[in-house]
């Protein structure tokens, strides 16, 4: 809409008096942009919290609100705003939707005995509705919708008198809604770790911004263009959703030469390819985008025009969707009678192929907080051709279920007690499948102790544990077996994990990565320490092994 | 059963440890004002207690754990909500601290407190 076109619609509005039906719009165009936003505010949510999915809940209560009042013809605003909170109340969802109803019954309490909304009415029911949505709970926790509608009582009732109409008022909500959110992260630590902002509170900010757009007569249906900070950018599990047309993975680091103009940008971006995604951090930015074959190239040299590509990574997102495919079958050594077979307990799917390539004869699945039973691990051996098996535990605390496997059987089985993947991975070099059971086992356990593992893992408590204090959600390495450091990211963890580790002295460092964590990211971190330990071999392998975001060995 | 044993000894956590953590859950949670006593017995003049084992009841099942809890809300709220929120709060939170696995949670609206009414 052009400027003149939104000045007379603005005009319009400020002449008309705001009743019944001038709220039941505003309401609608609140959760139409909340709606369009939806997905940002479930995004933002802090991983592990009960109420996962604040958008969603939001999104279904303001709909509960709109569904009472959609075919109302009440002129009265008293009257509307009674029938529009009833139906928040009737269809709230999740803490962010209870919230959502006391504020709007706030609001509505208010507004009571007036038919129309003039600046003093609407000022006192934020008022209202702040007060309202406080009395709701006995330990407030600042940072969080709450402290939005309070910033925006606040500041109402400061700009009253000066302001003089609903509309400039409305202006003045939204800014204080958007300043609130963004003050989030200072009041909560766990929205700072994070990265993110609240999402409850940005969810407010969408509905009154949306009651603004619709004022101004601005599009409630395309989303807002997003800029999140680097860490919070989600490119991982790409694998899942590869659709046609996506066949290519794209993420370019760059600077740009002016001010990023967000709307040009992601306009051009649009026009190559979906799931786009830009970040930002220390005047960087981070642009992810999938594309068809034929436009690999486009978004990079789209972006070398307006700014200075600083890295660039491509996956070719098809072939590696056909390798899945292809791996997922597992193939085991086949083990001659009489012969030795080796047993691994394995935590992931690509830890398990490795164990294969080296030889062994079968995995049972399991790992940190998936221990597996002595019967599990019995029955992995048991119909094996062969009376000698060795044991790889893997793990300190499985070490004891493979030996009561070893009680149960008639078979005679070695456990060698490797306490970690890398330990089960060194071990394995020193198989001979026909040689001599116990002195096969014996150069085992020498071989396992010539290696060093590192774990990278995010910490699932506050906890003070050797010295080392750990808060909850930030990154921990631990060193065989033992709590080495905190770290603010992945990265920092690695490289001071190898730091203590004295990597330097060694030859070899393969990093297994897990689950949750991208190739594209595994392979920068292994850059980085390429970076500092340049004499190094450094090899990247697929764990698949959830919770752990790196297991690395050193050796 | 709220015990362990690890190779170094035993570790056994209380049912009053699991109830401040469900406590702390409980204030927490939107739309909560308060808990009561498990019964009137307890105490008729208090009903609103700021004492955790006042309106929370923990037991200990083989390995599983159950909690009932006796909440006052806040009049004009969904209940039904509130209470769905309370339930996943405390069940999240007391996972997440102690690792053991609760089997339910219980949460009785023992009363509603009026601040404003409509």
């Amino acid at each position: 809409m052009s400027d003149p076109e939104r000045t007379a619609r603005v005009k319009k509005f400020r002449r008309l008096p705001i009743d019944g039906q001038s709220l039941k719009r505003l309401i609608e165009a609140g959760l139409i942009w909340l709606r369009t936003n939806q997905e940002i505010v479930n995004s933002l949510n802090v991983f592990p919290v009960p109420d996962g999915d604040t958008g969603t809940n939001m999104t279904l209560t303001m709909q509960a609100a709109w569904n009472e009042v959609k075919d109302s013809g009440v002129r009265n605003l008293g009257e509307m705003a009674a029938l529009i909170s009833k139906g928040a109340l009737m269809g709230a969802r999740g803490n962010s939707g209870v919230i959502t109803s006391q504020i709007l019954r706030g609001f509505s309490r208010s507004v009571n005995d007036k038919a129309t909304l003039d600046v003093e009415t609407l000022v006192k029911a934020f008022g209202e509705a702040r007060d309202t949505a406080y009395k709701g709970v006995v330990r407030p926790v600042e940072g969080t919708i709450l402290t939005v509608i309070k910033e925006v009582a606040i500041a109402t009732e400061a700009a009253l008198g000066p302001v003089k109409d609903p509309i400039e008022m409305l202006e003045v909500a939204v800014k204080a809604a958007d300043e609130a959110v963004k003050k989030t992260p200072d009041l909560l630590p766990v929205l700072k770790q994070a990265g993110v902002v609240d999402s409850g509170g940005k969810g407010l900010f969408f509905i009154l911004e949306g009651m603004l757009r619709h004022v101004y007569g601005d599009s409630l249906e395309t989303p807002t263009m997003s800029l999140q900070p680097m860490s919070a950018m989600n490119l991982q599990g790409a694998l899942e959703e590869v659709e046609e047309g996506q066949d290519y993975e794209i993420v370019v680091d760059f600077v740009p030469l002016g001010e990023l103009d967000l709307g040009s940008f992601y306009g051009r971006l649009e026009e190559m390819g979906t799931s786009i995604q830009v970040g930002e951090g220390e005047g960087m930015y981070r642009m992810h985008i999938h594309v068809p074959t034929e436009k690999r190239y486009e978004p990079i040299d789209y972006i070398m025009g307006i700014g200075t590509v600083t890295k660039v990574a491509i996956e070719n997102l098809l072939a590696q969707m056909e390798e899945i495919q292809k791996s997922a079958q597992i193939k085991f050594a086949t083990v001659e009678p009489g012969n030795i077979a080796v047993v691994v307990v394995s935590p992931g799917q690509g830890l398990s192929k490795i164990f294969a390539s080296l030889g062994v004869a079968a995995v049972v699945a399991g790992g940190q907080s998936m221990n597996p039973s002595t019967q599990d691990i019995l029955n992995s051996f048991e119909n094996l051709p062969t009376d000698k098996v060795i044991i790889l535990p893997n793990n300190k605390n499985i070490i004891l279920a493979a030996n009561q496997a070893k009680e149960v059987t008639v078979k005679k089985v070695f456990v060698v007690p490797t306490r970690t993947v890398p330990q089960g991975l060194t071990a394995m070099l020193a198989l001979l499948p026909d040689g001599d059971l116990e002195a096969v086992a014996e150069k085992m356990i020498k071989a396992m102790s010539a290696v060093k593992t590192g774990e990278i893992t995010i910490a699932t408590r506050t906890v003070e544990i050797d010295g080392v204090s750990v808060k909850d959600g930030q990154v921990i390495a631990l060193l065989d077996g033992k709590l080495a450091l905190a770290a603010e990211s992945v990265e920092q963890g690695v490289m001071d994990l190898l730091e203590k580790a004295d990597a330097g002295g060694y030859e070899l460092i393969t990093l297994f990565y897990g689950a949750g964590m991208a190739h594209a990211e595994a392979n920068r971190i292994k850059d980085v320490i390429r970076g500092k330990y340049s004499n190094l071999e450094i090899e990247v392998q697929e764990g698949g092994q959830p919770h752990y975001q790196f297991i690395i060995s050193i050796e | 059963m709220g015990e362990e044993t690890t190779t170094l000894g035993g570790i056994h956590i209380s049912p009053t440890a699991v109830a401040t953590i469900a406590y702390h859950a409980v204030l927490q949670s939107y739309g909560v004002v308060g808990l009561a006593p498990k019964n009137l017995a307890d105490g008729i003049v208090s009903t609103i207690t700021r004492e955790p084992l006042r309106g929370i009841t923990v037991r200990y099942k083989g390995e599983d754990i159950d909690i009932d809890i006796n909440i006052i809300i806040e009049y004009g709220t969904r209940i039904a909500a509130v209470a769905e929120s309370v339930a996943s709060a405390v069940r999240f939170h007391v996972e997440k601290a102690l690792g053991l696995h609760v089997n339910s949670v219980n949460v009785h609206v023992a009363g509603l407190r009026i601040s404003d009414s409509d």
